[in-house]
């Protein structure tokens, strides 16, 4: 049987696009049909939820209750991957948890395989955050991602101390997110549905719908560059390559959009 | 009969370019008329498509995205939108608009100034692409003259749409001396040679007049002009007019030259 797979996406600043790199992460697996399922620590109203209710619980990461809810149930689950969507200020005392419950080890043994997508702002705070990261981290798989979605400049950062913190850890890999027409973005968000839903012009509920086919253009065009940023990082390898789980991104989004058309 | 009282004529007549008719059914072609260079005729072109489609009473869309004049929304207000591509609701409006009517056919008058990024956001949304599943053909009618700036730009067209048929149009004002298939092959399926005639300074000042149609100077017997002036000006539509026949059937029945050629 194939080792769990655990993604955590998380960052202790809060508005830098944790749920909306998680939602990438959902749709890119979903279009490969890797079984995943994902809990959404926004306690008790949940964020994640609202994009992909099917696979998604609200949990209190920071109780026992649901701790166990979540990783004592890695080896019964039919899921391949199981995403934890980190609300902000809890990154932390999350990877506190997971070292306490004896998780890191796991995977420093092999017994698991853990991934950390750590979504940065652009404030020099993200980069003291990377530092305090990454002790925690060893042998699990560090995803820097740098998130333009907003527009953000990473003005704060000087890219020479950035690239000093960066070189601290060796085995860290960096990400970018690309910036999204405001537009586009808010109206996935007014819909409520996965972007694979959006781009093949579908509701929340998977009937066809009216969304505007330039929104739609901008939409399929920005997640074709964010899953070859995943494509480009292989993090296909993490979960083990499948049969049809290889075909390029753009492809893909293609045939969404032709279906949508059809 | 002078040039102004020629609306007149033409009402009498029971012609009306506001109430067009379609006559040929079916679904309409995109036609984008474009260069990235100034002054190289595109909007006489996208004119005289437009008057094509209405010498032939069948319905016609034009969209406008220059911003100087004379334009097309100068020539043609009736059936002239002006687009603004600087704004997400600008682009909404236009190309949700592009492929949202099937039935009448469009043209895009795309000036130099825009040409980048009518392309560049056309390529990063698919419009073309998605306008061809909808059974909408686009047509990219490529205005070529001497610079190389303009080859590259054909280049780049050529890469990005690859599956559009993108079409060469000799100017001659413009392209004396380009050969056809140095920098500007046509590599889709339609084969025709497409030329703007020269025309001579009287005839340009004359068709330069906003309220000039060529569609209606075609159907009018005299408006005034002196013989060896009106016998030019028909042979230019008349010309104009024939090679758009053929790209028209060519279009619709699909270009047979490259099926004969590989035959056996």
């Amino acid at each position: 049987m194939a080792k769990p797979v655990v993604v955590l996406v998380g960052a202790d600043k809060g508005g830098v696009g944790k749920t909306t790199v998680s939602r990438t992460i959902l749709d890119y697996l979903a279009a490969r049909k890797i079984p995943t399922r994902a809990f959404d620590t926004e306690w008790p109203r949940g964020t994640l939820k609202r994009f992909h209710p099917d696979i998604t619980e609200v949990v209190d990461v920071t109780s026992v209750a649901d701790q166990m809810k979540i990783f004592d149930t890695l080896e019964t689950s039919s899921a391949a991957v199981t995403l934890i969507d980190v609300r902000a200020g809890i990154m932390s005392s999350t990877l506190n948890a997971l070292r306490n419950i004896g998780f890191l080890d796991a995977g420093r043994k092999g017994q698991l395989t853990f991934a950390l997508f750590h979504i940065l702002g652009s404030s020099i705070a993200s980069l003291d955050e990377i530092a305090e990261t990454s002790h925690y981290l060893a042998d699990a798989k560090y995803f820097l991602v740098k998130n333009f979605i907003n527009n953000t400049s990473f003005f704060e950062w000087d890219q020479a101390t950035y690239n000093s913190y960066f070189k601290q850890f060796k085995d860290a890999v960096e990400i970018t997110i690309p910036q999204l027409s405001e537009m586009a973005y808010e109206q996935v968000e007014l819909v409520a549905a996965p972007f694979t839903n959006f781009i093949a012009n579908k509701a929340a509920n998977g009937l066809p719908a009216n969304h505007s086919f330039v929104l739609r253009g901008y939409v399929r065009h920005w997640l074709e560059n964010v899953w070859s940023e995943f494509d480009r990082v292989k993090f296909l390898d993490l979960v083990g390559v499948r049969e049809g789980a290889t075909e390029a991104t753009k492809p893909r989004l293609m045939k969404l959009a032709e279906a949508a058309a059809s | 009969m002078s040039i102004l009282s020629f609306d007149d004529e033409i009402e009498e007549r029971g012609y009306d370019v506001r109430a067009r008719r379609d006559a040929g059914g079916g679904t309409g072609p995109l036609y984008i008329v474009c260069s990235p260079r100034k002054s190289v005729g595109k909007t006489l072109l996208a004119r005289l498509i437009a008057e094509f489609y209405f010498a032939h009473d069948r319905p016609i869309a034009a969209f406008d995205l220059a911003d100087e004049g004379p334009q097309l929304s100068d020539f043609l207000p009736d059936v002239t939108t002006a687009v603004e591509l600087g704004s997400m609701r600008g682009q909404m409006g236009f190309f949700d608009r592009l492929i949202g009517e099937k039935h009448a056919a469009k043209v895009v008058d795309v000036s130099h100034r825009m040409f980048r990024d009518f392309f560049v956001i056309a390529n990063k949304i698919g419009i073309l692409e998605e306008a061809s599943r909808r059974g909408i053909e686009p047509i990219i009618l490529f205005l070529i003259d001497p610079d190389e700036k303009s080859a590259g730009a054909y280049s780049i067209l050529q890469r990005w749409f690859a599956e559009i048929s993108l079409l060469p149009v000799r100017n001659q004002i413009v392209s004396n001396g380009i050969p056809y298939w140095g920098s500007f092959p046509n590599e889709s399926p339609i084969h025709v040679a497409l030329e703007v005639p020269l025309l001579s300074a009287s005839v340009k000042n004359l068709i330069a007049q906003t309220s000039f149609s060529f569609a209606r100077f075609q159907r009018t017997q005299s408006i005034g002009l002196p013989v060896r002036l009106d016998d030019e000006l028909r042979g230019f539509i008349r010309r104009v007019f024939r090679q758009f026949c053929e790209m028209e059937q060519r279009r619709m029945c699909g270009d047979v030259r490259g099926h004969w050629s590989s035959s056996p």
